[in-house]
């Protein structure tokens, strides 16, 4: 097994410029460390390995979290029942939030050099017994919201879980406030599609993170363990095969598409967000499986360049698809397997980099019968 | 009087439609539901109290149609007002085990 002091990524040297220029005095020694042996090893045209020494240098600077208890009401935040470097209470969501979201700030901080969403160590907030018999988790903004799935219901009337018992779920919600405070994606449409993804991308590789699991060794599912054991289904979707996470008399089948022909247009849900996110969600998965490795590694990085650097809140598949592409030549090189990797991941999903945007069947149709009118206002 | 409520939106996406026939109810329900619609005000409540998306929160829309009224409510979880809530609530509970 590792340990926290293991170092399990490379540090690209951008990422190592950027610790340099703008990390804590701890930090930036130890990526001017790292910078150096990076240029030595790479003249002699090999990876490096770094050793464990920056690592533990840069471990849990910064992590501020507070856990609230809502109490089963509306009213947020709650009151503080945890706040960092407490012990653990007897109350397992309020564990699972301190712990899941220490987790996700670790594997930002350690990987990719970011301390907390804001990349300026802001304080992360949950709150958890949100509400009776909510079966869902927010980012307000502000802070993380979790309810306790149907906990009020009749054991075998359940569905669902209460909703931090799964740890990419929690990844899921910082990785909104990440996304608030990089690329700003707008929730609707496309881009919103494209947030929601990105929450799945970092969500899962929390959990992949965790787990210390390869891309081929990791189930690539979100939600898993939500479901009791009353649903027909694994999880609340799956980014290795989109659509069939879960197939069950009452929650119906799993929506998602895991390709653009199949992209549905809705005006429920903001524009489907949580329906065409299988789209980029698969594209990532088979970048990863291409890659090897870990994936946060490599295709995560290069999605998170993509994410904090490339991409804006008008943004859709085919920007994300084109801006991976172009992350992955400047990380990995031109033609690199890296990059390839990427191509290859957007082509199994019907976006082909440089391609146009298509529009979609429900425009083009209506642009067909002369109705494009009806699109605007 | 019918009242709808449909709930979008969510971590998982998920559809969760229902709706009622006051006439349909026995007394004392239809009773509450409409000591709850008069609590909202909800007739003269903005069609749309959503200011902002937020990621993964439920959406509502609430309708209520009477013989000489209609009349629409979007919400969010964020969004929702403390008058508003009960109706929600009490609607939540029909619609999640199905009964009218
Ligand atoms: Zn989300």
């Amino acid at each position: 097994m590792f340990t926290q002091r293991m170092v399990y990524c490379i540090l690209p040297p951008y990422l190592l410029r950027e610790i340099a220029q703008r990390g804590s005095p701890a930090q930036r020694a130890s990526a001017q460390r790292a910078i150096i042996a990076a240029e030595q090893v790479r003249s002699q045209r090999r990876t490096i390995q770094a050793n464990s020494a920056p690592m533990e240098a840069v471990s849990a600077a910064g992590k501020q979290r507070y856990v609230y208890d809502a109490k089963q009401s509306s009213v947020l935040p709650g009151i503080l029942v945890r706040k960092e470097g407490a012990p653990a209470v007897s109350d397992p969501a309020v564990n699972e939030a301190y712990d899941g979201s220490g987790t996700t700030y670790d594997l930002y901080y350690a990987i990719y050099g970011r301390n907390s969403l804001d990349n300026n160590g802001l304080k992360l907030d949950s709150s958890v017994h949100y509400q009776k018999g909510y079966d869902n988790a927010f980012w307000d903004g502000q802070q993380m919201v979790y309810g306790d799935g149907d906990e009020d219901l009749p054991a075998p009337e359940r569905l669902f879980n209460r909703f931090t018992i799964a740890i990419d779920v929690i990844g899921h919600e910082l990785t909104h406030g990440v996304t608030q405070f990089a690329a700003n994606l707008d929730y609707s449409g496309q881009p919103g599609a494209l947030n929601e993804s990105i929450s799945d991308v970092f969500g899962s590789l929390v959990k992949q993170y965790q787990l210390k699991q390869t891309a081929g060794q990791a189930d690539w599912l979100i939600g898993q363990g939500l479901f009791t054991s009353n649903v027909k289904g694994v999880a609340l979707r799956s980014m290795k095969a989109p659509g069939t996470a879960y197939d069950d008399p009452v929650l119906g089948k799993d929506p998602q598409p895991g390709n653009m022909k199949d992209y549905v247009n809705t005006v429920e849900d903001n524009g489907g967000v949580h329906i065409n996110s299988g789209i980029p969600n698969h594209a990532f998965y088979v970048t990863s499986i291409n890659i090897g490795g870990y994936a946060w590694d490599k295709a995560g990085l290069i999605w998170y360049k993509t994410l904090t650097e490339k991409l804006g809140n008008q943004s859709n598949f085919q920007n994300a698809a084109d801006l991976t592409y172009a992350a992955a030549g400047e990380l990995f090189g031109t033609n690199s397997l890296e990059q390839n990797a990427v191509k290859a991941g957007w082509a199994e999903v019907g976006i082909i980099i440089g391609g146009q945007t298509q529009e979609g069947c429900f425009k083009a149709t209506l642009r067909k019968l002369g109705l494009s009118g009806l699109l605007k206002g | 009087m019918r009242i709808s409520y449909e709930r979008s939106g969510g971590f998982m996406g998920r559809k969760l439609n229902f709706s009622v026939d006051l006439e349909e109810l026995p007394n004392d329900q239809a009773e509450t539901l409409n000591r709850l619609l008069q609590q909202a005000d909800f007739f003269n409540l903005p069609k749309d109290l959503i200011s902002r998306p937020v990621p993964d929160e439920f959406n509502y829309i609430i309708t209520v149609e009477t013989a000489t009224q209609s009349h629409r409510v979007r919400v969010s979880d964020s969004s929702m007002t403390d008058p508003l809530r009960p109706l929600l609530d009490d609607l939540f509970q029909r619609a999640r085990t199905g009964k009218g």
